[in-house]
């Protein structure tokens, strides 16, 4: 008996220790101290954030993974970006690009096989073609693109994105920084130092006193002003850096980067404590811990139904607070390092959606204690934090908002509550499709739990449409001090106004008696379509002026979203199989 | 039997049937306005859907219209009467139905405010250079027939005539001067081209309009689309004609002639509206993030001049922040000529405020309803448990 009340808390500090333990940063590869490089903040996309994270988010773009296995050593994103900037001739043979389209592999002389990742020599000789399909086809909208064109404009951009990366802190096939600070201002060096300026992918050189915080400088550019008489004083130490990595100098590299770091935090210490949290946020990864610890949790509670449910129920609520502690901070801590309300774009909204079902999953099950509130907050967190680990892979989550967007105010109360009315939605839905899946599979389902789900159902329904009604009309309320009428038709607002029309209906349906325990359920499985189709839906239309985040790839996991859920509703509707084949035997 | 009809009507109109079908074929409006915005554009495709009694289907090939479904100004009305007479007709007066209460009214309010809307919502732009001052604001989707009077290098006499008087293709004498405009045809939208040599003559027999090729286009609605508004028009003066004249949007050249020592110029132009207020545009600012293209910020550094009220003073217009004034509010809208020009949405609704004021009543509404609802299920909850 003791064992049975300790087993749930033993759990949950395994877990949570588990969590702790990923925040450790990682020793030295090689004896270079990567870590302290990978922490230096440079300035990308607008932004100033670690080397860690332009590493990370370009290994996604390019190979879809935060980190891969090659010739028997993993690398992770920092090492790859440190060799592909100053050890081209490694990184290049290392197989990052990801390529499933036949038609493209074709292109490249490949057949499709299990192998999918090439390396840059291995594209080599085809770039040219690659470059002249993909700019065949980039005049045309990405809607309007075939499978081919979308997987070419694709490719070519990925190959952009490394091609700029391998040219950001010297000219590859050149001799490297050093080399430059010695020929500084011979007639050669300009060409290269343009060259530099113009392909480089980030500016690694942080503002000098007095110059204004967004004044960072490119490589390129460094190395023009040095030209004219005026070193950056970080260059040299960078060139140390970049020289000291390729000749395997453990002691010179390390020796730079710690000069490097003292000398941006004597100035601009700001940077460099935005860049460590990052950098530890990055590391933590905390919505992909939550992913597991929900899955964990999720696999127990189904198990406690069948058995030991004293012990496993509170195992599995246990282990659903762990992944709701982390998921909350993982939230929080985007939240301060951004400066930003937490959903600023399609990525942080699935982080959003899934995090306001667990809280309210959480909620239901105390009220409930049946184990059914946990099931469906693990599994609607689950299902939102996978979504959104596909969605990081389109590049920097933490991108700067667009001028139209850039209004902290109305992220925080628009975006927030019409959000959180998509969890409500998504959740009624979750326990209508539990409805349904213990309806079949449960010998004589105890009616008293049968009520508790409907009433559940019910209240999330009337908790969703409060605020997405609410959340449609502040949109509303936005549009109209942005750009001028309060209803404009626009996708996105008919999509949020979709799911309130659907909410309504099916609580008039239900007041007017017209549907009771199934039909509400089944109307609440419709809910679960609905929303998905106004979240993600809109943006493949390509219309409006809500198509910000636009997905290809998405439709056709859209699509069977969608059927799934339109079989859920059918089984939902049907006799239960219990009772049928009882009946036959 | 008129009392039995009327008692059965009163059932349809208050019932839940009705209220359902109505939400249930909005959703399809909603849902098919969406779609079809990826063809007509988005006022297209909320004229057809939503802004209208009925959906007509035009079958390709075929000249005529097939109703098809009932449009959103037919099922909103429905929904609006149904929302009242059932509000009037089911709830109880009571405390218990007073977040109900408040939540109908809100929702009527909401409706109305979106028929104001439609009805009078008035969408106009001002392009302005930096350093420029301008007094009018132009429609960008209906278009007039200018006639100036330049004679005087001090001034110019504007005279207008509207896009839809155009289109009746009759004789409009113009007010104030001894001018009569005969519109011979008219194109709400046409492609213009250089005359061939297999072509058929022009119409017209004066300015460039002889050289020109005209073929009539339908026209279009896709918010990045333009119609070329053209016509072809015959000044009567004094019994006499001078000649057929081509104008169009399209048009760049001037063109123009003589009357009584009058000189007059024709053209085809947005749709001019006059304030008797003027705008200077004194600085126009565009910050993109750096080292990216992403804008950050636009913003117009505006001087607004009223010399009726005596109003001088500077407006910083920008993202999220519009000038209200004079019944307008004004919005940064877009940019060009290498951020020396910016174009100011105006919009004038005297219904703007409408859907605050129910956002808050049915905000309010839905709180105190669930609220009811909550401490009634809680209490049930209890009693289950004691019992």
């Amino acid at each position: 008996m003791k064992l049975a009340k300790l087993f749930p808390w033993l759990a949950g500090v395994l877990a949570l220790a588990a969590v702790l333990f990923a925040m450790l940063p990682s020793g030295k590869v090689r004896g270079f101290d990567i870590q302290g490089f990978a922490s230096l903040p440079v300035l990308e996309g607008g932004r100033v954030k670690p080397l860690d994270s332009v590493a990370r988010n370009s290994l996604l773009m390019i190979r879809g993974q935060q980190s891969f296995r090659s010739g028997g050593h993993t690398f992770n994103a920092d090492e790859w970006l440190l060799d592909l900037m100053l050890r081209p001739q490694v990184a290049d043979q290392q197989p990052v690009f990801r390529i499933d389209d036949p038609d493209v592999l074709g292109l490249i002389g490949m057949k499709q096989s299990s192998n999918r990742y090439y390396s840059f020599q291995a594209l080599g000789p085809h770039l040219e073609e690659v470059q002249k399909q993909a700019q065949a086809a980039q005049p045309i909208e990405p809607q309007k693109r075939t499978r081919f064109q979308s997987a070419v404009v694709n490719l070519f951009e990925r190959v952009y994105l490394y091609y700029k990366l391998r040219n950001t802190l010297q000219l590859a096939g050149t001799p490297g920084l050093a080399f430059e600070m010695q020929t500084l201002g011979t007639p050669d060096a300009s060409q290269r130092h343009a060259d530099l300026a113009q392909v480089a992918q980030f500016r690694p050189l942080p503002p000098l006193p007095g110059q204004n915080a967004d004044a960072w400088q490119s490589t390129g550019e460094a190395l023009r002003a040095a030209d004219a008489g005026s070193v950056h004083p970080a260059l040299p130490l960078l060139a140390q850096a970049s020289q000291a990595y390729a000749t395997g100098d453990t002691n010179g590299f390390n020796g730079a980067v710690k000069a490097l770091e003292a000398r941006i935090a004597a100035e601009r210490p700001e940077f460099v404590s935005h860049a460590d949290h990052e950098v530890l946020f990055n590391r933590t990864q905390p919505f992909y811990q939550g992913m597991w610890l929900y899955v964990a949790a999720l696999i127990v509670v189904f198990v406690s139904w069948a058995w030991k449910p004293e012990i496993l129920r509170p195992t599995a609520f246990a282990l659903l607070c762990v992944g709701a502690l982390v998921h909350t901070g993982g939230l929080i801590f985007r939240i301060v390092l951004q400066g930003r309300p937490p959903v600023t774009n399609l990525y942080s909204s699935a982080v959003f959606v899934g995090w306001g079902a667990v809280i309210l999953g959480l909620i239901l099950e105390r009220l409930y204690k049946n184990g059914f509130g946990t099931a469906v907050a693990t599994a609607a967190g689950f299902a939102s934090l996978i979504v959104a680990q596909h969605l990081g892979t389109e590049g920097d989550t933490m991108e700067m908002m667009r001028a139209v967007l850039d209004s902290n105010f109305w992220l925080a109360t628009h975006v927030v509550t019409i959000t959180i009315g998509y969890s409500g939605t998504f959740l009624a839905g979750a326990i209508a499709i539990g409805y349904t899946i213990r309806k079949h599979l449960v010998p004589d389902p105890d009616p008293e739990t049968t009520r508790s789900l409907v009433s559940m159902a019910y209240g999330i329904i009337c908790f969703a449409l409060f605020f997405s009604f609410v959340g449609t009309v502040l949109g509303g309320i936005w549009a109209d001090q942005s750009w001028g009428r309060f209803w404009g038709w626009d996708p996105k607002e008919n999509g949020a106004l979709l799911i309130v029309l659907w909410n309504a209906i099916i609580l008039h349906a239900r007041w007017a008696g017209y549907v009771r325990e199934r039909g509400l359920m089944a109307m609440a499985i419709f809910g679960n379509i609905i929303t998905s189709l106004s979240w993600f839906g809109v943006n493949l239309l390509g219309v409006g002026l809500h198509s910000y985040g636009f997905t290809t790839n998405g439709f056709w996991w859209l699509m069977g979203f969608d059927a799934t859920q339109a079989l859920f509703m059918f089984l939902c509707l049907m006799p239960s199989l219990r009772s049928a084949t009882h009946r036959h035997a | 039997m008129i009392k039995q009809i009327g008692t059965r009507l009163w059932k349809i109109i208050t019932s839940f049937e009705l209220t359902i079908v109505s939400l249930a074929l909005l959703m399809a409006l909603v849902f098919l306005c969406t779609l079809a915005q990826v063809h007509l554009g988005t006022l297209g495709a909320v004229n057809a859907y939503m802004r209208s009694f009925i959906v007509w289907w035009q079958p390709q090939s075929m000249n005529i219209s097939i109703p098809v479904f009932p449009g959103g100004t037919l099922v909103g009305m429905a929904l609006v009467v149904n929302l009242t007479a059932s509000t009037i007709k089911r709830l109880a007066f009571t405390w218990q139905k007073a977040g109900l209460w408040i939540v109908h009214i809100g929702l009527i309010l909401l409706i109305a405010g979106e028929f104001a809307t439609g009805a009078f919502q008035v969408d106009t732009s001002m392009a302005i250079e930096v350093g420029q001052t301008v007094n009018f604001v132009e429609s960008p989707r209906s278009m007039e027939l200018a006639v100036i009077d330049t004679t005087d290098p001090a001034y110019d006499d504007v005279y207008s005539i509207p896009e839809a008087t155009l289109a009746r293709e009759g004789t409009v004498a113009i007010p104030g001067t001894p001018l009569a405009i005969r519109v011979r045809k008219f194109f709400r939208n046409a492609n213009l081209s250089a005359l061939g040599q297999g072509d058929q003559p022009s119409m017209a027999t004066a300015g460039v309009g002889p050289g020109v090729k005209v073929v009539g286009a339908p026209a279009v609605t896709r918010d990045e689309e333009i119609n070329h508004t053209t016509a072809f028009i015959e000044p009567i003066a004094g019994g006499r004609s001078f000649g057929t004249w081509l104008v169009s949007t399209d048009l760049g050249a001037p063109q123009g002639f003589t009357y009584e020592g009058r000189s007059y110029r024709l053209l085809v132009r947005p749709r001019r509206i006059y304030l008797p207020y003027a705008v200077t545009l004194k600085k126009f600012s565009h910050d993109v993030y750096p080292g990216t293209d992403i804008p950050k910020n636009f913003s117009s550094l505006i001087h607004l001049s009223n010399p009726g009220t005596g109003e001088e003073r500077d407006v910083l217009i920008y993202m999220n922040q519009p000038l209200r004034y004079d019944g307008k509010a004004f919005y940064q809208a877009s940019f060009g000529k290498g951020d020396t020009l910016s174009i100011l949405q105006v919009v004038g609704n005297p219904g703007w405020l409408i859907p605050y004021i129910s956002c808050v009543l049915v905000t309010i509404g839905l709180l105190i309803h669930f609220g009811i609802t909550l401490r009634r299920s809680v209490k049930r909850r209890q009693s289950q448990k004691e019992g």
